[in-house]
């Protein structure tokens, strides 16, 4: 009877450590829901991807992925706040374009500051005109715009806020094109510079072509060229500028980070999720419909392209004359 | 116009039950929304914009529209009641609302403020309906010179709503003002009054913090005064609510008001970039400059909840015109719902009406739906609500200071607005104390942006040359009509002093 309730005992002992070494050493990550932050208001274009990247993602960790939005200061208190959270697996966040312009405008927070689970979208800038003014001037392809603009050095585009990422493409547009223009800030977004284009308050805008996209349709806009590699497949009329003989590629991005110092176990997890999750079908649908463009990068290519745009942007914003050191 | 779609998209929204539930869900969720200070009618629509992806389109605006039009008249609830606006839409309700809450007529301004807004829904969805492709052809005109003058003409309002002291109206304005130009300048992001490192700041005081803390902490402070002092005096109100509409002599003797509050609303709703809260103030500035008794206002009337309500709601309608027609969005919420559009693969824009066309009669009738389920939830609720006025002081003051900083944190969860909202409430009571009205505070804060960013644009696509704003025939009507309101006001409220004081003198 006692050596019956030893080994009872030894079994129950032994499960428990069983039990326990399952959660120390097992494939257990992650045991709860995953806190995501995002640095933009919600309802926007950051907002409605990244809740429909949680929803594939958490499909694929069997976890909740809950949305927080922390805004304000253009982003920057929600970038930080990502690279201040506890570092356990269970706080991520997503970073964007305006990331690589933070240095420049003064803070010292870089995407040194995350480790990185992987670029989720990119979207390319495009040059835009209003097209009364183009037929006016005899504009119809980007040679005859730079023509146009080198004649006439100061046209006016928008490109929505100050230092933001249709902003710095006018940068891109006059190291690429050796021409002069004068960016106008729409403080109130993209919109809000596509219908001054639209209504002929400023000449064009250098938005994605999804922004501009029902001005374009009504003829209202023409679109001279994307900054992209290739055709975009809404609009497979408009040419490249590479395809002019301009070689430039600039657009906004999207990817998701992380907190520095995570074990490996979560930061693997947490980028398989990421890279599965770009091709789940309901994701896919769904950047489709938001005219977003999916583009994923693993965390080695992302670091690799961050560091270059980090480089070009602050050229770009220096050329603008937006840096301030 | 086609009237067989048009009648045909009406009668497939009404008759779907799907999109009259959610409707009547989202006018419930949006007037308690709206009813508490800091959790917004765009909290709403955000919260909700991701719960409505698995929707059609249909049900899931009639979602969303029923918060946007739910809050907007939830808004009000809580500035007639508890002096504090609920939404930014609501701040010119409570120069009315709440005087007529302190005369122990809370349920019966709840019940003007219901009206109002649901007749002002109606007409701004039926101005929408029938003449959003004209009026979005006129939307285009308004570029940021008009915008500039547009700005212009609601800073005059601040006479028509400063109080007895035209002169300390004016020092409130200059100090909502100066308090905008703290932040990033908004044209070249150079600091103005702060550091790099006060990232807090970066795009100024957070306004929602901020209208939060003078109206609701700073009531709260005084409120604390009176009891430490012993002058608070428990009112139990004995208000017998009879009827949950008004009465056909009110409505006599509001439906001018209700009417002007409405065209008002719609047109200024319709000009892209421009939202509610420009259009109550400049609706009750309109309408009190036109009153037979402009001495009256600012006592506790119902005229001047008529006009601020029916100006907010009518703006609801105005707000789709450039919504969906230029796909630019006039305030908050609209920027959630082009968002949720977009989501459903419409973008809205001038291809809109050619190619989506069902989709727009659809919102139409949608909208239209939306404030009949407002006027629904609103009618069952006014008894509860009323009843808010009755409760223990000491009770209703921690309560309102909670959720208050509560609602200051939840809009950017940064910890730093938490601070600005107490900042403002010291500020706002220490206002108070001083008999400085703080309605101009908050028509600055709102317009100050507004017209900073305008003129900076305006002269920068001009090269300095403002002399050329003189060619514009829409700037120079606003110009007009800003100089004209302004003359008339300094008068206006000479006349209402020497009317006041003639009354104070037979009392």
């Amino acid at each position: 009877m006692k050596s019956l309730k030893k080994v009872l005992a030894l079994t129950l002992v032994m499960l428990m450590v069983l039990a326990l070494a399952g959660t120390v050493y097992g494939k257990d990550y992650p045991k709860k829901d995953v806190y995501v932050i995002c640095p933009w208001g919600a309802g926007g274009g950051t907002d409605v991807c990244l809740r429909a990247l949680c929803q594939a993602m958490g499909e694929e960790l069997g976890v909740n992925l809950t949305v927080d939005n922390i805004t304000g200061g253009g982003g920057i208190v929600g970038h930080q706040a990502i690279a201040n959270a506890e570092p356990d697996g269970y706080n991520i966040g997503m970073i964007t374009f305006e990331l690589s312009t933070y240095l420049s405008l003064g803070t010292e927070l870089t995407w040194e500051n995350y480790d990185l689970l992987g670029r989720v979208n990119t979207d390319a800038a495009a040059l835009s005109v209003n097209a009364k003014w183009a037929a006016d001037n005899g504009i119809t392809d980007l040679a005859s715009f730079v023509a146009y603009a080198k004649a006439h050095p100061g046209i006016q585009l928008g490109g929505s806020s100050n230092a933001s990422v249709w902003h710095i493409a006018g940068g891109y547009l006059e190291e690429a094109t050796g021409i002069d223009v004068e960016m106008i800030t729409y403080q109130t977004g993209a919109a809000a510079a596509v219908k001054a284009a639209a209504s002929g308050e400023i000449a064009g805008v250098t938005v994605s072509l999804a922004e501009a996209s029902s001005f374009l349709q009504s003829g209202t806009l023409v679109c001279l060229g994307v900054m992209d590699a290739e055709r975009n497949a809404k609009f497979p009329n408009v040419p490249t500028f590479r395809e002019q003989g301009v070689d430039v590629i600039y657009g906004t991005w999207r990817g998701m980070g992380a907190p520095k110092g995570m074990s490996a176990e979560a930061l693997a997890a947490l980028r398989e999720a990421v890279a599965k999750a770009c091709q789940n079908k309901t994701f896919v649908e769904a950047m489709a419909n938001l005219g977003q463009t999916i583009s994923y990068l693993d965390a080695a290519e992302y670091g690799a392209f961050l560091k270059n745009n980090a480089e070009a942007v602050a050229a770009s914003m220096k050329a603008l004359g937006l840096n301030q050191d | 116009m086609d009237f067989q779609l048009l009648l045909s998209s009406y009668a497939s929204v009404f008759t779907n039950l799907q999109v009259v539930l959610m409707t009547l869900l989202g006018a419930f969720g949006g007037i308690l929304l709206g009813a508490i200070p800091g959790m917004t009618a765009t909290m709403g629509v955000a919260l909700l914009v991701p719960f409505s992806f698995g929707m059609d389109l249909i049900p899931a605006v009639g979602l969303l529209l029923g918060i946007y039009c739910g809050g907007m008249y939830g808004g009000s609830i809580s500035a007639i009641l508890i002096h504090t606006p609920g939404t930014p839409s609501a701040a010119a309700t409570l120069i009315d609302g709440y005087p007529m809450t302190q005369k122990g007529q809370g349920g019966y301004a709840l019940s003007v403020a219901m009206f109002s807004s649901f007749c002002g829904g109606i007409i701004g969805a039926l101005i929408m309906t029938f003449a959003s492709p004209v009026i979005a052809r006129a939307a285009m005109n308004f570029n940021s010179g008009e915008m500039f003058m547009l700005a212009v003409f609601g800073l005059s309002v601040i006479i028509a709503i400063s109080g007895r002291s035209v002169v300390k109206g004016l020092i409130s304005g200059f100090l909502g003002m100066t308090l905008c130009t703290v932040g990033l300048d908004p044209t070249n992001g150079l600091p103005r009054f702060i550091t790099r490192s006060q990232t807090g700041l970066y795009e100024g005081f957070a306004f929602i913090p901020a209208l939060i803390g003078m109206f609701a902490v700073a009531e709260v402070i005084a409120g604390v005064e009176r009891i430490v002092r012993g002058t608070e005096r428990h009112a139990v109100s004995h208000e017998k609510i009879t009827r949950v509409l008004p009465d056909g002599g009110t409505i006599g003797r509001i439906w001018p008001n209700i009417l002007s509050g409405a065209l008002i609303g719609t047109f200024v709703g319709a000009i892209p970039g421009a939202g509610g809260d420009i259009a109550v103030f400049v609706s009750y500035g309109a309408n009190k400059s036109f009153s037979r008794q402009p001495e009256k206002w600012g006592t506790g009337i119902p005229n001047g909840v008529a006009a601020t309500e029916s100006a907010n709601n009518g703006c609801s309608g105005g707000a789709m015109i450039p919504l969906l027609a230029l796909g630019v969005p006039g305030d908050a919420v609209t920027a959630v719902l082009l968002g949720a559009f977009i989501m459903k693969g419409i973008q809205p824009g001038p291809m809109m009406y050619v190619s989506e066309l069902p989709t727009v009669y659809g919102v139409f009738a949608a909208l239209m739906l939306a404030n009949l389920a407002m006027l629904l939830v609103g009618c069952a609720g006014v008894r509860f609500f009323a009843k808010i006025v009755s409760v223990e002081k000491t009770v209703l003051y921690p309560i309102i200071l909670v959720v208050s900083l509560l609602g200051a944190f939840s809009i950017n969860k940064n910890v730093f607005d938490l601070g600005v909202c107490v900042g403002f409430g010291v500020f706002g009571w220490l206002m108070n104390k001083y008999e400085f009205p703080l309605s101009p505070i908050l028509l600055t804060l709102i317009l100050g942006p507004m017209c900073e960013q305008n003129f900076v644009r305006y002269m920068n696509l001009n090269h300095g040359d403002f002399t050329r704003i003189f060619h514009s025939p829409i700037a120079m009507t606003f110009l007009g009509l800003a100089v004209l309101s302004i003359l008339y006001s300094i008068w206006n409220q000479g006349r209402i002093n020497r009317l006041q004081a003639a009354e104070a003198e037979r009392a």
